[in-house]
Formats: structure tokens, C-alpha cells, sequence
């Protein structure tokens, strides 16, 4: 019985060891270049970080119903790509509007994913597979083949990204508005659990009358609807658009997710986990330049290994815990 | 007010091709436990879920408190307060004990959920049960005889007047077991009414003042606990006399052919011993979940023992996967035909090549011809009702559905077949077939295991039988000694064998 | 035996032209030639001779099409083979480059790739509770990962020594080396899915797991053969690559694995397992070809037909169900 509650807190506490993972991380990065722990610095890394920070939100809702979302950065290039030609050639000028309209084009996509997976059947892997090549492509159309939108050609809006509001620049205030509702969703409100409880037990929702579809169709728009914004966030942060950004980037959203403690195969995870494995990601990212021998080329890599670590640990600890629970039945 | 505060009468419920709950009725009275006893397949679950609105009885009335009610569907009998407890609770192993409760009738306050009036709610109701672990736990990270405990928590949220737990201490172990009972005893106390379903006379005496018994679809007698003996009680419930269903042939035995050892695996079953002789037809009992499948699972290398031996023909052998049990001659017949022992959406022909087609493939080829004239050969030997060995197995009955089972076994040179309830779902005309299929293999010299809880067929035709009981083995009787009170009370002999634990 | 009644169980199957007019892949056939027609319509260029110049680029996708065919037959999925192709191409090109004999060259091509499928065989057989996905997508970044390493802040590298890649990306009079062998491996890899022990196991495994073990197959081992060998032909497919580029950067091979999961379920090969074969497959490996040569013959954008292949995979699998879905809902309301 010892045993098992030393089990329980390792596994039930997930989120005190990632924060304990990024406390070490930012002492021993300080350590190194005390640079790295000033205001300034800690800013940029988050809206750098910005787009996979709020997308990871998104990749959370449908994680736990057990899905896979994998043309969120084809969305994000659409409708990024999108407000950026609106922009270029004057058919709108105001910010507010272009998020709108990069926001609505994010929930039409997202909508689109969520009916082909929650009525036509079809694996999330495969119908997010095929997205992520009709929404690229798409993108690229808008782009009349690859044109760039760049920053003279963004005018008022690339300064949203670099704009402050009560001494916060506005791009972390979209975090941390995102946060905030999402950990108010997620947590207080029916639709927030009903997403768990899909997860948890697809068989037993539907029979307490949960319509699971709809909930599938529910986190792939949420995803959609974030995707959007995040394709805001990129074109404003970067001050350019062009067709191709985050190519690839899908992969640290679910990075993000899977070291925050979310569960490939649907029911677990939290907020506060997203939040703090996309923390660990950017600053791990943040801090490889800074660390001899490693260097950026080696981001992707130690981000691959600590992924594979993470799932692999997960069942090693799952198997110790299930050996120890049937050590304990009498017989 | 009627005397009962739920009562059935001449309720029937047809299933396609079979009579599950012929004329059944029941009554019970305000603040009893009432069990409901029988053997497997004698109607229990069915008329279970006829009362919780799950199914629909062709024929019959049910009365509430001396109303007339008809439930269209589980919810509707969830709002006229009745609640089940499954044996297998039905939960959310991710959220919280708290949400499992309430989900569905979650506590909101302007439109968001109110945690704490929940958790401390949820405790309320968990102190009532003398629970030992809090409403903020993860319901995962629970026992089973925990989750229970919060199913009977959530019963009791929804403000349920009749409780029906399904064979609750069937996954327990005997502490766990006591702890159900004071429960038990303190929902009684609390008014309300309690159908038990068990398969454990001690459960019955235990808390029970009446039981109801069912045999083969019928209602059989409602006795009170007091004025009935276990002899009588287990005549009411096996009570059938065994025609010539059973064709036992008599066969001279030969050698021992398999020899098992002080097999244990942690959790599952503990030092089990016995030995099959060739021609011989060893009989496997015990009570659902007493670990005869997990015992002969490890004998075939489907899962690993932690300690024990396995001789065959004797010598010591080791067998760390299938396919080394089948090359040594040991082939398992599982009990779950349609996940482990078929490929439902496969012709019958390959179901039944499938262990053997490298055996007379050509360089890894597979020679189609001969693989259809040995299918063909072997399906016929085993009489499967099927018109060509291209159709699916899903178009196939259960009981011809074990027959491509048996014929999977026949494609090799086998020395023990292992059957695990090779009868289960079958009707009675295809069980008589199987047992001569089965006689015929004890003939020609193969040595049987046959795993079932059906009574009259371990009688009918084992030369030998092994009770277990709770991951032991807690007896071995020879044909004649065998008696079906005998072989029930061995399978629910509990805690005082062998100095256990 | 007891019990016998002398009934006589058929074993004389359907007449094999009768099966293949009615399947999945005699629409293939037609859609091919649909195809073909309307690329010749489409360009003016569009003949037996340019289209034979310009497969080379498409077909070494096709090789990958062939395992990833067996992996989704097994009801699984690998997303890690576009940057196994990047791996082993950057690798081949450094020891090409420093003037080891060719024959090394393709040795370290099919070698990295065999040791890359080994690694993702490794990790999915000894946990096997681990989805194929998460575990393949995380080492899609470690191998990427490491060919930027490896490839520095360049991110790019061209053979110097092209003369072996030339060689193999040679012809036989109109017809390239790469057509053969595409059409020899399909045979290969199509007689051992659909005629031999092996082929029926995997199919057994994709169906019905549980009952493939409980029959004695070796669940494990054929799953650990396949994904090895899903690398190394992602070793042969960086090779032919290279034979036409005589280079790699850190974008090599990227979206390959959509490719070839595209062109499988295109072809039929269900995704949740147990369904399809290679014929279906390499037809429609030919019609995603034979598009591609003619759209591009017109400059028609590399993103449009992205696009139809996106298209094509979702209505590939989508459509059935939709139908499917909709005969249930017809049926349940006669009743």
C-alpha cells in the first residue's frame, strides 16, 4: 500500500514536477548567462513563443478527446496569409478587423476538420493529414502563388505585436487572456467536462446522454477558431506573411502537450500542464544557444528525444504502478 | 400503499431465437435485501436490466410503490429512483470521484460549476459509506471495490430508493467484501430497498432476509433466508436432472500428458497443481473469475507465470509464447470466441488454416489448394452448419462458430486441447454436438481440459474435476465422487482453505 | 466423427474475373485512364516518351507506398518515414563525398534507413501499450533532427562524386532503371501480402490482433519486420533521390510519408487495418504519377496538386463511410 501512494504522487502531481523541471531549467540558465532572467528577455521568449503557447489550448481540447490535429499550421498559414493579402492591398486596414476575419477563417477550417472526423468517421490522423495539404494549398493560392506580404506592407497592424497595454506588450495579454478562459472553460464549466468525460469514457458519455459528436465537432473548432488567432499572432509578431510559416510546427504544439502531461489516448491533461510544457519547450529552445557544444541545429533532436522520454516513462510507470496494485490482492 | 414497494409480474422477454425470462415475477418490500440467485445464464442480468429500463419486456407489468409503471429507457427508471451498481463499475477513470458522482446532475451556479459544494457534498455522501479515500481522488487511482463504493455514492445522490448490485463481491477480496456488507446494512437501515445478486451463499446469509431464485429463464421460489438450507437452496438453483446429453464415451487412459506444477502468477492465482492423462477429459471448475482462464492462459504462454512448472509427456517444458505451446502440442480453445478465437469478418477456411498455413506453404507460398481441401476436410469433420468456407464467421451461430474453434485445433498434430467454456452462449442442440465432438477427441487420444461453470456439463463430462476458488485450487474429485453440491460448495469455499493469505 | 450429417461444405471460389470487374481496384483502372486522358488533353507535351523522362522525381515515392502498405494493413501508421529519406540521403551524400566506393554509398543509404525503421520497430514492440503515432512522430524529430545536425548551418549538401547516382538513375533505352525496380518490388512486396504465410499473418494481426496471438502468430516479430523494412526502403527511395538532385538539405523527403499513406488508402488499404492490397496501391501510386507529370507539364502549381492529393485521401475514406451512414440511416427509418 506504501508503495502505491509513492506511485500515486509521482504520477497524480504531474504538474509540480514540470514546474520543479522549469524552476532547475531557469536557475541553471541563469547560472550560465544571468542575461537570460531579465524582464526583456523572459517577454520575448513568450511572444516568440506566443503562437504555440495558444495553440497548444486548442491541441489540449482535442488530446483529450483522444484525437490528433496535425493541419493546425496549415490553418494557421491560410488564415494568416489571408488578412495578410487584405492587408497588402488595402482592402481592410483596421486590426481588430483583420483578427476577425483571421479568427472566423480559423473556426470555418477548424469546422470543416471537426465534421469530416465526427460524421464521416474518418481517423483524426488521416483527415487532419489531408487538411494540412487542402489548407496549405489554399494558402498558397491566396498568396497568388507565393507572393510574401511584408512588413511596409502590413502597416498599422504589425505594431499590435509590439504595442503595450498597462506595461504588457499586447501579445502576452492575448496569452494570458487565452489562459485564463480556457482554465475557467476547461474546469468550471459543463461543456469543459463534458470534453473529459468524452475522453475518459466515450461509451459510458454517450449513454449519460453526452452527444459525443458534437463534442468532437466542438474541440476541432476550438482548435480551428485558435489556429486563427494564432495565424494573427505570427504575421503581427513577424511583421510578414508568407504561405509557408510554421511549416512543421504542428509538432511542437503536440510536443508541448505530450510534455505537459496529455494523454495520446484521450481523458488526461490539464491547462496548467499545457502551459507549463510549452514554458519548458520555449525555454529550452531559449537556452540551447547559450549552452556549450549544443547549439539551435540541436533543438529538434533533444526535443524528439524528450518527447519519446516522456511517453516511454509514462508506461514504465503504469506498469510499475498496475504490478503493484495486484501485489496487493489477498488470494 | 401496496406492500411492495416494486413488483413484477409475468414478465417475458424474447431475445431472437431464445426465451430469456419466461413468465419471471418478483416482489420486493420496502427496506429488505432481497437475493437473487441462480446460475449463469438463468435470466438474472436480463431481468436486471428489464427493471432499470434498459430492455423492454414483451409481456408483463411492473409496479411502483402499486403504481403501474412502463420505462421507455434507463433514465426514466433513474427518475423513479432505481439505481444499479454493476459488477464492472461504468465510470470515468480520469475525473474525480466527485465528478463521477455528480456527472449529469452536476451542482451550477451562474453557469459554473460549483467544485466545492460538490466535493463536500460528495464527502457527505462518502462519510454516510465510511469511504477511506476522498472526493477529490482520481477515481482511476481506486480499487475496484472503491469505484463501487462511489457507484453506490452516486446511486445514493440521486436520491435512489431501490439499489440492485450485480454480483458486487464477485471482484472483491474478503475484507473488501465485509466492508460492502456494513454498507449494505447501512442503506437497510436507511429505508431503503436492496436487490442483491450473488453467486455466494455467504453473501445471501449474510445480509439477505429473502431470496429469489431462477433457473433456466423461470421463476423458481421466493423462500425466506431463515427457512431454507443450503441443500435446498441448491437444488432450487441446479435442480435439473442430466439427460443423455452428455455421450461420454468410456476410453481406456493412457500416459500423463500434461503435468502442471505449483503454477502461480502474482494477483491472478496462486500454486495450482494438476495433470491431464492421455484420453482423459479433466474438468475445470470454479466461480467467474475464480482463475481458470488465467491459469491455463499461462500454461499456453499467452501471459507468464512467475513461478511453477509445465511438463509435457515428462519433461519440463517452457513456453513463452502461442505458437510455442501449439508447436509442442497444447493448442487453447479461449472463451471469447469473437475477440480471441476467430476473425469475425474472415472466411471460415482461413479462420481455420490460420495456425497451421506454414505448415504446407510452398517457400513461404501459401498453397490456397491445399489449404481449401484441408478447410473443407476439417469442417466437415466437425459438422459446421456453413454452405461454403468463404463466409464469414460473423454469419455463423455461436454454437457453429465453436465448432470452426474446435476444427482450428484439428488442423494440427495436437496432444492437449484446452477448451474454455466451450458452450457458453450455445443452445442445447449444438452443446449435445460439441460434447460428441469432444468425446471423439478424448477417443482418439488427445488429452481435454474443459474449463466451465455450467454444472451439468463438468459432470456430464469430465473423468476428473479441479475446483478453484479465488486463485487456488481448492479440491479434486473423481467422476463418482462428484456431486453439484460437492463441486459449489468447493467453488465457494472462501478464505478457510489452506490457510490462504 | 460424431454427429455426422454428410453435409458437403463448398470450396470452389468465385471466378476471379467476376471479383476484380466489381472491386475497388477496376474503378482504379478506370480512374487511371481517366487520368491519362485528361493529361493529354491537359498538355500538349503529354506523351509515352515525356512521361517516361519526367516519373523519375515521383516514382521513388512509390517505393515507400509499399510498406507503408503493410504498416497500414497492420492498422498502424508510421509518420517518421519522410525524415528517415532525409537522413539517409544527407548520410549517403557525406560518404559519398568522401570517394568511398559507390557500392558504400548504397550500403549507408539502406543501412541508416534499416537501423531508423529498426529503432522505430524497437520501442513499438517492447511497449507495446505506445500508439504508432506519438512514438513515430517523435522520432520523425530526432531523425530530422539529427540530419540537421549533421548538416550544420548550411542545412544543405550537394555530391561531388555523382558518378554512381548518375549511373543508377540511368535508362534502358526510354526506360529508367527506377521504373523497374518500382515495378519488380511492387510484385515482390504484392505475391508476399497477398499469397504468402507472412502476408496472411499481417493481415490476421490488422483484423483481429488478439485472436492473430491466441492462433500463434508472432505478433511482435512481424510488426518489428515491417517497420524495419519500411527503412530501409526509405534508404532506397533517399538513394534515387539523390540520383536526381545529387544533394540533401534539411527539407528533403519532407511530406513523404503523406505520399505514401495517400497513395495506400487512395488505393483502397484501409487505415484502421485489415483491408486492401498492393495492386490497389500501385494503381493509384500511377494515377497520383501520372497527375503529377501532367499538371506540372503545364506549370500548373506543385500546391494545387498537393491539394487533390489531399482531397483524394479524405474522399477515399470519408466517402464510403458517408454512404455507409447513410444506407444505416435509410434502413432504420423503414423499419
Amino acid at each position: 500500500m506504501e508503495k502505491k501512494s509513492v506511485m500515486k504522487k509521482i504520477t497524480g502531481s504531474r504538474e509540480a514536477l514540470l514546474a520543479i523541471v522549469l524552476i532547475v531549467l531557469f536557475v541553471i540558465i541563469t547560472a550560465i548567462n544571468p542575461s537570460f532572467l531579465t524582464p526583456k528577455s523572459l517577454m520575448d521568449m513568450l511572444k516568440n513563443n506566443a503562437v504555440t503557447m495558444v495553440m497548444s489550448l486548442g491541441m489540449l481540447c482535442v488530446m483529450l478527446v483522444g484525437g490528433i490535429d496535425i493541419s493546425i499550421m496549415s490553418t494557421l498559414a491560410l488564415s494568416g496569409m489571408s488578412i495578410g493579402m487584405l492587408l497588402k492591398y488595402e482592402h481592410i486596414s483596421s486590426t481588430f478587423l483583420a483578427f476577425v476575419i483571421a479568427i472566423a477563417i480559423g473556426i470555418v477550417c477548424g469546422a470543416v476538420v471537426g465534421l469530416i472526423i465526427s460524421r464521416a468517421d474518418v481517423p483524426p490522423i488521416i483527415a487532419t493529414m489531408g487538411f494540412m495539404y487542402i489548407y496549405r494549398a489554399l494558402g498558397y493560392q491566396v498568396s497568388h502563388g507565393g507572393e510574401w506580404a511584408s512588413a511596409a506592407a502590413l502597416g498599422e497592424f504589425k505594431n499590435f505585436a509590439t504595442t503595450k497595454f498597462l506595461g504588457l506588450n499586447c501579445v502576452i495579454w492575448v496569452i494570458i487572456v487565452c489562459y485564463v478562459f480556457f482554465f475557467w472553460f476547461m474546469k468550471w464549466t459543463r461543456t469543459g467536462r463534458m470534453i473529459y468525460a468524452v475522453g475518459s469514457n466515450p461509451s459510458a458519455a454517450e449513454v449519460s446522454g453526452i452527444n459525443v459528436k458534437n463534442i468532437k465537432l466542438l474541440v476541432y473548432t476550438i482548435m480551428g477558431l485558435l489556429a486563427g488567432l494564432g495565424g494573427a499572432l505570427q504575421v503581427s509578431v513577424y511583421a510578414s506573411a508568407m504561405p509557408d510559416m510554421q511549416y512543421g510546427g504542428e509538432m511542437d504544439v503536440i510536443a508541448a502537450c505530450v510534455i505537459g502531461g496529455v494523454s495520446m489516448s484521450g481523458g488526461r491533461g490539464t491547462v496548467v500542464g499545457a502551459l507549463l510544457g510549452s514554458l519548458i519547450l520555449a525555454t529550452i529552445a531559449k537556452a540551447l544557444p547559450l549552452i556549450p557544444f549544443f547549439n539551435q541545429l540541436w533543438l529538434n533532436t533533444i526535443k524528439g528525444v524528450i518527447i519519446l522520454v516522456v511517453v516511454v516513462m509514462n508506461v514504465i510507470l503504469q506498469r510499475i504502478a498496475d504490478k503493484n496494485a495486484l501485489k496487493g490482492r489477498e488470494m | 400503499m401496496s406492500e411492495y414497494v416494486l413488483e413484477l409480474k409475468g414478465i417475458t422477454k424474447i431475445f431472437p431465437g431464445v426465451k430469456a425470462l419466461n413468465n419471471v415475477q418478483f416482489q420486493l418490500k420496502p427496506g429488505e435485501v432481497h437475493a437473487l440467485m441462480g446460475e449463469n445464464g438463468a435470466g438474472k442480468s436480463t431481468f436486471i436490466k428489464v427493471i432499470t429500463g434498459v430492455h423492454k419486456a414483451e409481456e408483463g407489468e411492473m409496479f411502483l410503490n402499486g403504481q403501474k409503471v412502463d420505462f421507455k429507457g434507463p433514465k426514466d427508471a433513474q427518475a423513479a429512483g432505481i439505481a444499479a451498481v454493476y459488477q464492472h463499475p461504468t465510470s470515468y477513470p480520469h475525473l474525480t470521484v466527485a465528478e463521477n458522482i455528480f456527472m449529469g446532475h452536476e451542482i451550477i451556479k451562474n453557469r459554473m460549476i460549483q467544485w466545492k459544494a460538490m466535493n463536500t457534498e460528495a464527502n457527505k455522501l462518502l462519510k454516510q459509506l465510511d469511504a477511506d479515500f476522498d472526493a477529490t481522488a482520481e477515481m482511476g487511482t481506486l480499487s475496484v471495490a472503491q469505484q463501487q463504493m462511489v457507484e453506490i455514492a452516486k446511486a445514493m445522490s440521486t436520491n435512489a430508493r431501490i439499489i440492485i448490485l450485480d454480483e458486487p463481491t464477485a471482484a472483491l477480496t474478503r475484507s473488501e467484501s465485509e466492508k460492502l456488507y456494513t454498507l449494505v446494512d447501512k442503506l437497510k437501515a436507511d429505508g431503503v430497498s436492496i436487490i442483491f445478486i450473488s453467486h455466494r451463499f455467504e453473501d445471501m446469509y449474510r445480509l439477505a432476509s429473502r431470496v429469489t431464485v431462477f433457473r433456466d429463464s423461470q421463476y423458481i421460489g421466493t423462500y425466506d433466508v431463515d427457512g431454507i438450507t443450503n441443500a435446498d437452496l441448491i437444488k432450487a438453483m441446479v435442480g435439473r436432472e442430466i439427460k443423455d446429453l452428455f455421450p461420454k464415451p468410456e476410453v481406456k487412459l493412457g500416459d500423463e500428458m500434461l503435468k502442471v506444477e505449483n503454477l502461480s502468477r502474482t494477483g491472478y492465482f496462486k500454486d495450482v497443481s494438476f495433470s491431464v492423462r492421455a484420453g482423459e477429459i479433466l474438468g475445470l471448475t470454479g466461480l467467474v473469475g475464480a482463475g481458470r482462464t488465467e491459469t491455463v492462459e499461462a500454461v499456453c504462454g499467452i501471459t507468464q507465470p512467475d513461478s511453477g512448472k509445465v511438463y509435457l509427456e515428462g519433461k519440463e517444458v517452457h513456453i513463452k509464447k502461442p505458437s510455442d505451446a501449439m508447436e509442442k502440442g497444447i493448442i487453447l480453445l479461449p472463451e471469447d470466441r469473437q475477440k480471441e478465437g476467430l476473425i469475425m469478418s474472415w472466411g471460415l477456411g482461413r479462420n481455420v488454416t490460420l495456425p497451421t498455413i506454414s505448415k504446407y506453404a510452398k517457400n513461404g507460398i501459401n498453397d490456397e489448394k491445399t489449404e481449401r481441401d484441408l478447410a473443407k476436410k476439417l469442417l466437415e469433420e466437425v459438422d459446421t452448419k456453413a454452405v461454403d468456407i468463404f463466409q464469414p464467421a460473423s454469419s455463423l451461430s455461436g454454437g457453429n462458430q465453436q465448432k470452426v474453434v474446435v476444427a482450428k485445433a484439428l488442423s494440427q498434430e495436437m496432444k492437449v486441447v484446452i477448451m474454455d467454456e466451450p458452450t457458453k452462449g450455445v443452445d442445447v442442440g449444438a452443446k449435445a454436438e460439441i460434447y460428441a465432438i469432444m468425446g471423439d477427441l478424448a477417443k482418439k487420444g488427445y488429452a481435454i481440459i474443459l474449463i466451465s461453470s455450467e454444472m451439468p456439463e463438468i459432470l456430464g463430462m469430465a473423468d476428473r474435476i479441479v475446483v478453484m476458488c479465488n486463485g487456488r485450487k481448492t479440491g479434486e474429485l473423481n467422476r463418482g465422487d462428484a456431486t453439484q453440491e460437492r463441486i459449489l460448495e468447493l467453488a465457494m469455499e472462501k478464505g478457510h482453505t489452506g490457510g490462504a493469505e | 466423427m460424431a454427429g455426422k450429417s454428410g453435409r458437403s461444405i463448398n470450396n470452389v471460389p468465385e471466378s476471379p474475373v467476376k471479383k476484380m470487374i466489381f472491386s475497388w481496384e477496376g474503378i482504379l483502372v478506370l480512374l487511371f485512364i481517366a487520368v491519362n486522358i485528361f493529361c493529354a488533353m491537359f498538355s500538349e507535351y503529354y506523351n509515352m516518351s515525356s512521361l517516361l523522362r519526367q516519373m523519375p522525381v515521383y516514382l521513388a515515392e512509390v517505393f515507400m507506398m509499399l510498406p507503408m502498405a503493410y504498416i497500414l494493413v497492420l492498422g498502424e501508421i508510421d509518420i517518421s518515414v519522410g525524415a528517415i529519406v532525409c537522413l539517409s540521403a544527407t548520410m549517403s551524400c557525406i560518404v559519398c563525398n568522401t570517394n568511398a566506393p559507390f557500392i558504400v554509398v548504397v550500403i549507408t543509404a539502406l543501412g541508416v534507413g534499416t537501423i531508423c525503421g529498426a529503432v522505430n520497430g524497437f520501442i513499438l514492440t517492447k511497449f507495446q501499450e505506445l500508439p504508432p503515432m506519438i512514438v513515430t512522430l517523435a522520432t520523425q524529430i530526432i531523425f530530422r533532427g539529427i540530419s540537421e545536425i549533421v548538416l550544420g548551418s548550411g542545412g544543405s549538401i550537394s555530391a561531388s562524386n555523382t558518378d554512381g547516382f548518375r549511373a543508377i538513375g540511368g535508362k534502358v533505352g526510354d526506360v529508367p532503371y527506377i521504373l523497374f525496380l518500382v515495378v519488380i518490388l511492387s510484385v515482390i512486396f504484392a505475391v508476399i501480402l497477398g499469397k504468402s504465410t507472412f502476408g496472411r499473418r499481417v493481415y490476421a494481426i490488422g483484423t483481429n490482433r488478439l485472436t492473430a496471438y491466441y492462433s500463434g502468430v508472432h505478433v511482435q516479430k512481424i510488426r518489428f519486420i515491417i517497420y524495419t523494412i519500411m527503412g530501409t526502403v526509405s534508404g532506397l527511395c533517399a538513394l534515387f533521390l539523390v540520383s536526381s538532385s545529387y544533394g540533401a538539405n534539411t527539407t528533403t523527403g519532407n511530406g513523404f510519408e503523406m505520399d505514401a499513406i495517400a497513395m495506400a488508402v487512395f488505393g483502397g488499404i484501409s487505415s484502421t487495418g485489415g483491408k486492401g492490397n498492393i495492386a490497389g496501391g500501385f494503381i493509384s501510386a500511377f494515377i497520383i504519377v501520372c497527375l503529377r507529370v501532367g499538371l506540372g507539364q503545364r506549370n500548373v502549381n506543385a500546391q494545387v496538386i498537393l491539394l487533390i492529393i489531399g482531397i483524394l485521401l479524405i474522399a477515399a475514406v470519408a466517402l464510403p463511410n458517408i454512404i455507409g451512414n447513410a444506407k444505416k440511416a435509410l434502413s432504420m427509418k423503414k423499419n
